[in-house]
């Protein structure tokens, strides 16, 4: 479990965290979904122990995150691609493996896997530069699994993947839950927030703006659906918290139906309807 | 503990024999410069013209001058006329391979070709130097036979011979009297002809040309001269060649790239964000840096053994190991400590390379990496006080030519290390391990 209490970090003017405070469960997908410039690397980075929080308390564990006991247990994927582009995927494997003092055996063993698993074990002895934007990404995840870490941030980890990639990304992600692992997810795709995480935080300006399940937070503000119909007597616009009850009262009377669109409210409404601002902005 | 530091060292080792341009500008270019500029001062490819010598003529006789010319015009010498005592003392100091001292006499014992002892020379050389002795014996030897092609070659010349030669026959009192009897009767006769040929000389106008005995120098059974040999133990006090100045500096331009390499390393760290890796990996800030330094370290002494390799091996250049690697773990740690400090100030990869750069060129041009310290005017080598290369320089070569007893070696080494210890303080201070 990852526990923060009243987080707050300014750098400089900018107050990059504000008073944040959530839990996160062992073996959850945990999104934090907000605008760019939103806190949610600077969150991630005081998780993980890198920066410092001007106020507040984190704990991994029970474990301050700075600790060695705590960054044994910790897996981070950068957002940038964090890798040595003059070596090989091999040889930067290597590298960040002995970083965590494994034997011989027990390291190859971990490079193995990690390349299998993000299916570039034909690729091993190739120079990273040489690698897709997609091959990149996959191996700055398998760079930060080679340890088994039971918590995996994961910065922005589809920025700038071909769909094909970020797909196979996805799949990544959800099978590292079905391993178990905990996993704290940032991103500005509500889509992604939508199909991967089991609660969402939605973050705006460094502030929690609200938390919850997908659904728990569309319910709370998303709104009502928003129902355009086409008849033979010309177009009609309203918003339903049940759009098949309301349809059904529009087709009365002899009214024939020649087109329907039922926009349900998504996480870009719950957003919009929370700050009053698009999620892209 | 040791595994995470070993394994950054590996890696930025790897990563700097990845960049060809580092590795152009650490390990080719030094050799370059060092080899170059080594052959320019050596004049021509790093062989000399002709053996230095200095010659001291306490005869001043017109013989022993022209015995003097004989050896200024010849290619085998390189000759300094000087008094007696500079002349023996440039051979101690290593500045002359060898001094001749022509002493008082010598012009009449090389005029005396029926009489009297050969012409002596005193001749000095460091007894290491045998092969130049050989050399230096055989030249001199071929020269000292041209006094017969002289007194032969001038017929009033060899007539003066003769009637010194009948005089100092009448006069001696150790030449048996058979013999004494023979060269009375001998000599006048030999006069008288000599007289004849120049009278026929005259009478047809021709320059006097002497007589041609018909054989080779080496045919004249008489000592052309003899040479007494003296050792002189040589005071080591320059460099023994050029090499030995270049190289030192050859090792300064390639601890430069080295730094700059790291320096720049460092800061790619962050840039890249493989920092964040590394500062979220169960190992401590102290670790990071150690492996970084260590890697700077390896790097520097990696280049160092291969260009003092090829010095000794190749360019000849000979020093004192012990010395060698006091000196060279010396400007290591110094620096280490530099490129520490400069990753420290700079936040993005051109500025520390521009920052680095232009900081060690500038230390370069003022320390001697460039010119010589010992060439360089007086005020200049007082501004060289500042600059880290200078003792590096200064150090290296304590080892190599300058003959520092190990006293003298501390005051560059203890400045070296204090520099040294200093800037990585700060730099390790100062430098934030987080993403740029």
């Amino acid at each position: 479990m990852i526990k923060l209490e009243s987080i707050s970090k300014r750098f400089d003017a900018v107050q990059a965290v504000d008073n944040l405070s959530f839990t996160i469960d062992r073996g959850e997908i945990f999104g934090l979904l907000g605008p760019n410039g939103a806190g949610k690397s600077t969150s991630i980075a005081i998780m993980c122990g890198l920066v410092s929080a001007d106020s507040g308390k984190v704990e991994l564990e029970g474990l301050t995150p700075t600790t060695i006991k705590a960054r044994k247990k910790i897996g981070l994927i950068p957002q940038s691609i964090a890798l040595y582009e003059e070596l090989t995927a091999l040889d930067n494997l290597n590298f960040f493996a002995d970083l965590y003092n494994m034997d011989k055996e027990l390291k190859d063993q971990r490079i193995n896997w990690s390349l299998e698993f993000v299916n570039l074990q034909d690729r091993a002895k190739d120079t990273v530069k040489g690698f897709s934007g997609g091959m990149k990404r996959r191996l700055n995840l398998a760079a930060s699994l080679l340890h088994d870490p039971d918590y995996i941030f994961m910065d922005e980890p589809t920025a700038g993947v071909d769909p094909q990639s970020r797909n196979k990304l996805f799949d990544s992600v959800l099978e590292l839950k079905e391993f178990g692992k905990t996993i704290v997810y940032t991103t500005h795709y509500m889509e992604e927030a939508e199909k991967l995480c089991d609660r969402v935080a939605i973050v705006d300006q460094g502030k929690l703006m609200a938390l919850d399940t997908v659904d728990g937070l569309i319910r709370a503000y998303g709104g009502e659906s928003q129902v355009t119909v086409q008849t033979n007597q010309g177009l009609e616009q309203f918003e339903s918290t049940n759009p098949a009850k309301d349809l059904v009262k529009v087709l009365q009377d002899s009214v024939q139906l020649e087109d329907v669109t039922v926009r349900r409210p998504d996480l870009e409404r719950v957003f919009l309807n929370l700050t009053g601002r698009q999620l892209r902005d | 503990m040791l595994k995470p530091i070993i394994a950054l060292m590996k890696k930025d080792i790897k990563l700097l024999f990845k960049d060809k341009m580092a590795v152009f500008f650490t390990f080719i270019f030094p050799l370059i410069f060092a080899f170059f500029f080594g052959s320019i001062f050596s004049g021509g490819g790093g062989a000399s013209k002709g053996m230095k010598i200095a010659v001291a003529d306490l005869d001043q006789t017109t013989n022993s001058e022209y015995f003097v010319e004989q050896l200024q015009k010849a290619d085998e010498f390189r000759v300094e006329i000087l008094s007696e005592s500079a002349a023996r003392e440039s051979v101690r100091k290593g500045k002359k391979v060898a001094f001749i001292i022509l002493p008082e006499g010598f012009g009449e014992d090389y005029a005396g070709l029926f009489s009297g002892n050969p012409p002596e020379l005193l001749v000095g050389l460091d007894p290491a130097r045998k092969a130049e002795a050989g050399y230096l014996q055989g030249s001199l030897m071929k020269l000292g036979i041209g006094r017969f092609e002289k007194a032969f070659g001038d017929t009033e010349e060899m007539i003066q011979q003769l009637d010194d030669s009948i005089a100092s026959v009448q006069n001696s009192d150790d030449i048996p009297e058979d013999w004494k009897a023979l060269l009375k009767d001998y000599l006048p006769k030999m006069k008288d002809l000599t007289q004849k040929e120049l009278d026929k000389q005259k009478a047809s106008g021709e320059q006097s040309s002497g007589f041609s005995f018909g054989g080779e120098d080496g045919d004249n059974p008489m000592m052309p001269l003899k040479i007494t040999q003296q050792e002189v133990s040589v005071q080591k006090s320059g460099p023994r060649n050029a090499f030995a100045i270049t190289i030192p500096q050859g090792v300064i331009w390639a601890i430069m790239g080295c730094v700059i390499g790291f320096a720049v390393s460092l800061v790619q760290e962050k840039t890249l964000g493989t920092v964040n890796r590394l500062a979220v990996a169960p190992i401590s800030r102290t670790q990071i840096l150690a492996g970084k330094a260590l890697g700077c370290f390896l790097a520097q002494a990696l280049v160092v053994t291969l260009l003092f390799a090829i010095a000794y091996f190749i360019l000849k250049v000979e020093f004192n190991l012990l010395k060698l690697l006091m000196a060279v773990a010396a400007v290591g740690v110094c620096f280490v400590g530099v490129m520490m400090f400069f990753a420290s100030l700079a936040k993005t990869e051109r500025s520390v390379a521009g920052l680095t750069n232009a900081f060690l060129v500038i230390m370069g041009m003022i320390g001697g990496a460039m010119i010589p310290l010992f060439v360089m005017p007086g005020w200049m080598q007082s501004i060289s006080h500042i600059s880290p290369v200078k003792w590096s320089i200064l150090a290296i070569e304590g080892a190599i030519w300058r003959d520092f007893s190990y006293t003298e070696m501390l005051q560059p080494i203890a400045i070296l290390l204090v520099v040294g210890l200093i800037t990585f303080f700060l730099g390790t201070r100062m430098l934030k391990l987080e993403e740029a």
